[in-house]
This record gives structure tokens, C-alpha cells and sequence, in this order.
């Protein structure tokens, strides 16, 4: 399984740096995209599954969605970071700046200050039921706020931000070839990410 | 209980509804040209092109072209730098700085390029 992930990334990191072909105005750079999109996907979904867990653990008071949920949103920080960074280094070479308080830029800082709080205040909490608990309902409360700072407000407000991939209009204005890298970097990516959820939890059920 | 939980989710949508209307100019820092006028300090005025081109000033230290902006209004911005790479096919351009004597001085720009994720025709690389 470890093999076939690493087989898969290094294909996917082979087809973006050969295969994919410059494209129109962003020429070469539009290699940074498949690192970009799929690390910003992940982020999401990881927060999403986090979110879920948290349910899951209110209602059954399982101690192991609580270790699930908490693997996810510390990924999800991980993986915001990751495309915080991707994004100025994109940002400085599209536009000219590393960081302009855009609003895509302070929506996602806003979001990274929330999951950042999430980990503090796991820390500062001894029990282990409280903690549970606490973070729970603090990860829920978390995640109503992904849907405004990852896809309204970037919609709302003008930004320097490409159109995302989905647009508004609906229409994929990318090509074939790139669809089907991005896809398979997407891939890639969420089963690097459940790959270390899956080595997070096991810790954790073993020192348990 | 469930409706309880309903209500409070509803009221933080509307809250977080309320912060992102109210906290407008937080989020966004671009603005027109008019509001650029009245500010002494540097601003972000975001337009777009409707020079045919950017020129390049007579002592060859600025460039200099016609941004407007989303209510219209134009104005002649002159940046003392090097001409950005992809500013004529820009979608949006954002100066940053600010009015003095009709002109807006900027001491920086941003681009907006149009990215379509479409391969280069032909595909010759550069």
C-alpha cells in the first residue's frame, strides 16, 4: 500500500514537471497549481472529517473519534499551511507580492488563526473526557466557518485570486491533460493524508 | 434539544453573515478611485486596463497608463519601476499608492492574469 503511494506521487510529480504542458499566460507556473489545489482540497475535507467525528464522538462519547477528529484538524492545519505557503510563493510570482491581505489571503489566515486555536486549547486541557468534549463542540463550531472563508467570501469580494477550477459559470476551462494530472495529484494527495490520519490514529489506539 | 441545536447553528451563520458584511473593508483592502482621493495614506485602487498599452515616460524612469476602476471613474497612474511581466494582458490590475496632482503614484502594482489553465497554442515553449 506504502509502495503503491509512493509509486502514484512519483508519477504525479513526474507528469507535472513533464507532461503537463505551459500554459496560456501562467506559462511554466502552472505546475505550482497541482501542488496548490490538491494540498487546499485536502485541507478542506480534512476539516469536514474532523467536523464529522466530532458528531459522532457528542453522540457516542467513543473516545476514538475523538482521537480521529483531532488526527484530521491537525492534518487540516498542516495542509492549510501548505497551501498558505504554495499560494505566496504563487501569489508572488503572479501577481508581484507574496502577501496583500487579499481576501482570499485574509480569509485563509482567519481560518488558519481558527484551527491554530483548536490545537491550544487541546493543550491546555488535562482531562481527557473535558478535552474531548470541548474540542468536540469547538471543532463543529470550526467547521460553519470553512464554507463562508474557503467559498463565499473568496466569490463576494474581489480578489487577485484566479477563478477557481469549479467556477461560478460551471464550465472546466482547463485541458484535458491538465484535468486528468490534477485529478490524479488530488488523489494522490488525500491518500497522503490518510495515509498519516491512519499512522496518527494507530498511535494513538497503541499507547492507549 | 435537535431544535435547540438548529437555532444556535442559525444564529452563528447570521453572525458570521454579519461579520463578513460589516467587516467589508477589513476584508477586502481594494478601492476607487474616488475614496482614493479623499485618503492621504497609500491605497490599494484595483482597475483595469484601458490604455492600448503602457507607455513609458519621457525620462524613460516611469511607466505610466490608464487604469479604471469598477465605478468607471479613470485615472492616469504612473509607477517608477520596471513594467510587470503580463500587465497588458492582465484582467485586473491593482496599484498600490497614492493621488497627488491628478496622478496616482504607485509604488507598486499588482496583476491579475487571466488564468485558463489552457496550454499555449502550439505549444512552443518559451
Amino acid at each position: 500500500m506504502k509502495l503503491v503511494l509512493l509509486l502514484w506521487i512519483m508519477g504525479v510529480i513526474y507528469a507535472v514537471l513533464y507532461i503537463v504542458p505551459p500554459a496560456e499566460g501562467l506559462g511554466e507556473l502552472v505546475r505550482i497549481a497541482f501542488f496548490h489545489i490538491p494540498v487546499a482540497w485536502v485541507s478542506v475535507l480534512a476539516f469536514l472529517l474532523s467536523a464529522g467525528w466530532s458528531i459522532q464522538y457528542l453522540r457516542t462519547r467513543d473516545i476514538q473519534y475523538d482521537w480521529k477528529s483531532s488526527a484530521a484538524a491537525s492534518l487540516g492545519l498542516l495542509f492549510c499551511l501548505l497551501a498558505t505557503i504554495s499560494g505566496a510563493i504563487f501569489a508572488k510570482l503572479t501577481w508581484g507580492a507574496y502577501w496583500n491581505w487579499d481576501p482570499r489571503q485574509t480569509s485563509i489566515f482567519i481560518l488558519l488563526l481558527i484551527y491554530g486555536a483548536y490545537l491550544v486549547l487541546r493543550s491546555s486541557i488535562q482531562e481527557e473526557k473535558e478535552r474531548a468534549r470541548i474540542s468536540a463542540v469547538y471543532a463543529l463550531l470550526s467547521f460553519l466557518t470553512v464554507p463562508f472563508l474557503v467559498f463565499i467570501i473568496p466569490r463576494f469580494y474581489f480578489s487577485l485570486h484566479p477563478e477557481p477550477v469549479i467556477n461560478s459559470g460551471g464550465k472546466l476551462e482547463m485541458d484535458t491533460i491538465m484535468i486528468y494530472v490534477l485529478l490524479a495529484a488530488v488523489g494522490a494527495c488525500t491518500a497522503l493524508f490518510w495515509q498519516c490520519f491512519s499512522y496518527m490514529v494507530h498511535n494513538k489506539q497503541k499507547s492507549a | 434539544m435537535k431544535k435547540r441545536h438548529g437555532i444556535g447553528i442559525g444564529i452563528i451563520a447570521l453572525f458570521i453573515i454579519f461579520s463578513a458584511v460589516s467587516f467589508k473593508s477589513s476584508l477586502t483592502p481594494y478601492v476607487t478611485f474616488a475614496k482614493a482621493k479623499t485618503m492621504s495614506g497609500s491605497v490599494q485602487v484595483r482597475g483595469v486596463l484601458i490604455s492600448e498599452r503602457v507607455i513609458m515616460t519621457e525620462d524613460k524612469k516611469a511607466i505610466t497608463f490608464k487604469l479604471q476602476d469598477e465605478n468607471g471613474q479613470e485615472a492616469l497612474i504612473v509607477y517608477k519601476g520596471t513594467k510587470p511581466d503580463g500587465i497588458e494582458e492582465a484582467t485586473s490590475i491593482v496599484a498600490i499608492g497614492k493621488y497627488q496632482n491628478d496622478q496616482f503614484i504607485a509604488e507598486k502594482l499588482l496583476v491579475k492574469c487571466p488564468s485558463k489553465y489552457q496550454s499555449v497554442q502550439g505549444s512552443v515553449n518559451k
